[in-house]
């Protein structure tokens, strides 16, 4: 929303600085994106949060200033003849479920021309084009007074008669800007005998449009359904100044101004006369309501206590009417409320907490104390915990491997997919990507890191790379699951150098699995990839001090020669099961067919003799050699 | 004989001063002090002396002897003092040092642990939650009904329904980690201090400081007696510990259906340093923190009685406090692996 500050001015007495108004407005709301100077005026553009429809208007950002700099608006009223005698009889058919209120007039023998220059150059500050007269006047006045209304040509609506409805679908509709569209279902329209002319609060029709034939006018103001208004415009792509309004909630109780003052200016800048009386349909009254708040409950949700004044000058501000009012608790105790009358353009007025944040916001947030919570810290473990440490443990073990982290986005392409024979069809697809490079979500890191090695390859010529993130495995989304990976990939490393990483992750982790799993060897070098997620409950970190060894450990080393389809690990396991006193194997070396094993043995309780170690020693010479076919090497 | 000892210990001195090194040192030694050293068979001969002249003689024979030990000793010291300051002389301390093999810690999880571990301090607990979520939780629990204009600000990546029982529209790419008020508060009653971090998913065009994916920390706050200044509170207190002391906040109103009243939270940027630029959009602050009291509709939906409890909510741009973190200009750099970046962390 632009707003030029020479038209606030109108509205407004203004004594501080943009700059200062900018901080300001800002603060309570009002959020300025940019302020720019232009031909001695300054524009403000805003950014309009989804609940303030009167914002979108000069006269809802004067309010706001008014009530900043404690002002009173110079609200001005339009007062028009109404015609007696109606030369230009129209006839209007509502549905009150489409149009909630619907107020129109006539007006006669306008002659249509370009705006005077004021008009023009108000517009083109905004960002407007102007087009002609008329036209122009209800673009300025939707501007001015944030209600949205339209001006058709009289002599084009045929028959004299409109009738509001609903688009069956399909429909074709061409835009005043003649632009064309295929109408959706539900869309507001309105139609005269003939045709459709209006696709009601997005955009007028082409064959209604006032041009320069236009004797005529018909001038209104509906107050459009949001609901279906946002959807039609959705539907279509298609948003306009009007719509923007009519979604965000338009100003029920405003349609007579606004058409009062629009139909002022055509009398004024082309010479029109009104030729009918003034139509207002609706089914109910649109008057201001009242809301109350209690002193009580606003100084213990905003923390401090204002006093009472104050809460009264800042809601006076606001033009929303306040009234101290005391309602009886019990015998002993009123309870003080402040009872607000909230004008009809402020329908994001509605219950107490909203009267709370206009206190609060024109107390102004940067004048509060800070405070911390006073309550109890909760101690229970809360649902979804989740604890970070874990995360950072194996993230600390790979990094002092020498593998750095990196984030990937999640989403990723079809030729990424395609490119490890993964099928598309077997991973979840989203329905509106930003991009077909980021069209599924990832069922594996292995894509992003391998094009993550892969970037790098030209700078460095050692890569070692993990990520931890989610991937979402499942075909559809009645079995769609999300867990944490963790992988890694590395052109520097061998296979043992990676199985040896992963057994220090899961051994540091308290877990016993087997590592070889998860490994995989490529052409650009080896990756992993674990199931973080799966590992997480299986996590013990509950360790136990053991007490040193009091005797002295008696250490051998056993050459053997095996065939290789033996392998080390059955031999060690073998090995180790001979006796409670052996409390280390380990692989020493490996020459072709021979493996050199170090044994340890250990008594926790006494020193252990020679004789009592080749006793064992016999036991497992014998054993490895009745189950592997082994020889003792000498 | 006595002439003959000091002539000894004389030549015997000036060798040793004059030695150069460990080995003729040893040489001298063993000349004089060895087995059949001058010193040695000198001392051998006072036994042939006649008795008066023994004691005087042996006397002066092992002051000598202790003279020559001492000076050996002695000299044998600042050798081995010159030689190691000879050694060192040898080597170019100043060559690079030759550094362990480690990996780095993305900035995002070094931030972000920061970011938990802050909050663990004054009591939050971290929980996580999905990231493909129902349009319950993401929406409708958050007094975002479908036809809400609040829904252009979160343009929504939406699930393909085709093989499911799902409804088109039903299921989505959260938009925000608020989606786990819901899921967290109908479960548990409050007292309620809890962050949760992760990755949200949104239709935006990408840019330097918008991604389609990015990340936050939600925080949330319910008691009986949760105040709008515990919100500010909180609020700079932990902007200030990630952010330093000195940092520059500001608070302003804006309006998320969730939250009434609506606070937005700014702090200087650290990109331009207060002299603006295409980060903060010229402003020279940067937007970080949207937060806010709690919306007694959102209270209402998890089963609570909004008179009785109130909290306040707010969700950290933790991709944005990164990059400001460390003057980063450009969000994308978060999700480049180029280990040209990754290597300054």
């Amino acid at each position: 929303m632009l707003a030029p500050l020479s038209w606030l001015k109108e509205f407004v007495d203004i004594t501080l600085t943009s700059g200062e108004l900018g901080e300001k407005l800002t603060e309570i709301g009002l959020g300025v994106e940019r302020i720019t100077r232009v031909d001695n005026d300054t524009i403000f553009e805003f950014e309009i949060t989804p609940n303030r429809p009167d914002l979108l208007s000069i006269i809802g950002i004067a309010r706001e200033i008014a009530a900043i700099e404690g002002k009173r608006i110079k609200s001005k009223s339009y007062e028009i003849k109404v015609s007696h005698a109606t030369t230009l009889p129209i006839k209007l058919n509502p549905n009150y479920k489409l149009f909630h209120r619907w107020t129109g007039i006539s007006i006669a023998n306008v002659s249509i021309k370009p705006s005077p220059q004021f008009i023009k150059d108000r517009l083109i500050k905004i960002g407007l084009r102007p087009i002609n007269n008329v036209i122009d006047i209800t673009n300025y006045v939707m501007f001015e007074l944030g209600v949205p209304l339209h001006a058709f040509d009289y002599d084009e609506i045929k028959g004299h008669e409109m009738t509001v409805d609903l688009a069956k679908g399909g429909e074709k509709f061409t835009s005043v800007d003649e632009k064309s569209y295929h109408l959706p279902k539900d869309a507001i329209i309105i139609k005269d005998n003939e045709r459709l002319i209006d696709l009601a609060g997005i955009k007028g029709g082409l064959n209604s449009g006032v041009s320069g034939k236009t004797k005529n006018v018909f001038l209104h103001v509906t107050i459009a359904n949001p609901m279906l208004i946002r959807r039609a415009s959705i539907a279509l792509s298609l948003r306009s100044d009007a719509s923007a309004i009519y979604e965000r909630g338009t100003n029920k109780g405003g349609t007579i101004d606004t058409l009062k003052r629009a139909a002022t200016l055509i009398q004024e800048h082309a010479d029109g006369k009104i030729a009918s009386h003034l139509f207002d349909l609706k089914n109910q009254e649109f008057k201001p309501w009242k809301l109350a708040l209690r002193i009580s409950r606003l100084n213990q949700i905003i923390g401090i206590k204002i006093d009472e004044k104050k809460i009264i000058d800042i809601l006076d501000s606001l033009n929303l009417n306040p009234h101290v009012v005391l309602s009886k608790q019990s015998a002993s105790k009123d309870l003080i409320l402040i009872e607000c009358t909230i004008p009809t353009y402020r329908n994001d007025l509605k219950i107490e907490e909203d009267l709370i944040e206009e206190v609060a916001r024109l107390y102004g947030y940067n004048n509060f104390p800070k405070t911390m919570p006073v309550g109890e810290i909760p101690t229970k473990r809360v649902p979804y915990f989740k604890d970070f440490n874990m995360e950072e443990n194996a993230k600390s073990i790979l990094t002092a491997s020498g593998f750095s982290e990196i984030y990937t986005y999640s989403l990723v392409g079809e030729d990424d997919l395609k490119s490890f024979n993964i099928k598309s069809e077997n991973c979840i697809r989203v329905d509106n990507p930003v991009s077909r490079e980021f069209e599924y979500l990832r069922p594996t890191l292995k894509t992003n890191l391998l094009k993550a090695l892969r970037l790098n390859m030209p700078n460095f010529k050692n890569i070692n790379l993990f990520e931890l993130g989610k991937v979402y495995i499942g075909k559809h989304l009645d079995n769609v699951k999300e867990q944490y990976f963790l992988a890694g990939i590395t052109n520097v490393k061998n296979y043992f150098e990676v199985k040896g990483t992963i057994e220090q992750l899961l051994e540091d982790l308290g877990v016993k699995l087997d590592p070889t799993k998860y490994i995989e060897v490529l052409d650009e070098g080896i990756f992993f990839e674990l199931n973080f997620s799966e590992i997480l409950p299986l996590v013990s970190l509950n360790k136990k001090f053991k007490p040193l060894p009091k005797y002295p450990p008696i250490i051998e080393d056993m050459a053997i020669v095996a065939n290789a389809s033996v392998k080390t690990d059955e031999i060690i396991k073998e090995i180790k099961n001979q006796n409670s006193l052996i409390v280390n194997v380990s692989l020493l070396d490996s020459f072709e067919e021979s493996r050199t094993f170090h044994v340890v043995y250990q008594d926790p309780q006494k020193n252990l003799t020679t004789a009592e170690v080749s006793k064992i020693r016999e036991k497992i010479i014998n054993n490895l050699r009745e189950k592997f076919k082994v020889t003792l090497k000498e | 004989m006595e002439e003959s000892l000091m002539q000894i210990k004389n030549s015997a001195v000036s060798m040793i001063i004059e030695a150069e090194d460990q080995k003729e040192l040893e040489e001298i030694k063993l000349q004089f002090l060895g087995r059949s050293g001058k010193l040695t068979l000198a001392m051998k001969g006072i036994t042939k002396l006649p008795t008066g002249d023994r004691r005087e003689v042996g006397q002066l024979a092992n002051e000598v002897k202790r003279v020559l030990e001492e000076s050996i000793n002695e000299r044998s010291n600042s050798l081995k003092t010159q030689e190691s300051k000879k050694r060192r002389e040898k080597i170019d301390i100043t060559n690079p040092g030759v550094r362990p093999d480690i990996g780095h810690i993305h900035p995002m999880s070094q931030v972000l642990y920061e970011v938990v571990d802050v909050f663990k301090g004054i009591g939050f607990q971290a929980a996580d939650g999905p990231e493909i979520e129902t349009d319950h939780y993401n929406f409708e629990m958050l007094n975002i009904p479908s036809d809400h204009p609040a829904r252009d600000t979160q343009q929504t990546l939406y699930l393909d329904t085709r093989q499911s029982k799902v409804t088109p529209g039903e299921i989505i790419l959260r938009t925000q980690t608020s989606s786990m008020q819901g899921r967290i508060m109908e479960k548990v009653k409050p007292p309620i201090r809890i962050v949760v971090p992760g990755k949200n998913f949104r239709y935006e065009q990408v840019d330097a400081s918008h991604g389609f994916e990015f990340w936050q920390v939600e925080g949330f706050v319910v008691d009986s007696n949760v105040r709008l200044t515990d919100l500010f509170g909180t609020i700079e207190y932990v902007l200030k510990k990630l952010m330093g002391e000195k940092t520059k906040i500001k608070f302003a109103t804006t309006n998320f259906p969730f939250v009434e009243p609506g606070v937005d939270t700014y702090i200087s940027c650290t990109v331009c340093n207060g002299r603006g630029c295409s980060f903060c959009k010229y402003s020279t602050w940067s937007e970080i923190m949207p937060a806010g009291m709690i919306h007694p509709n959102v209270l209402k939906a998890v089963g609570y009685d909004h008179q009785k409890v109130a909290g306040f909510a707010f969700a950290i741009g933790l991709s944005r406090l990164v990059t400001l973190r460390y003057q980063m200009d450009d969000l994308r750099l978060l999700t480049n692996p180029d280990l040209r970046i990754l290597e300054q962390f």
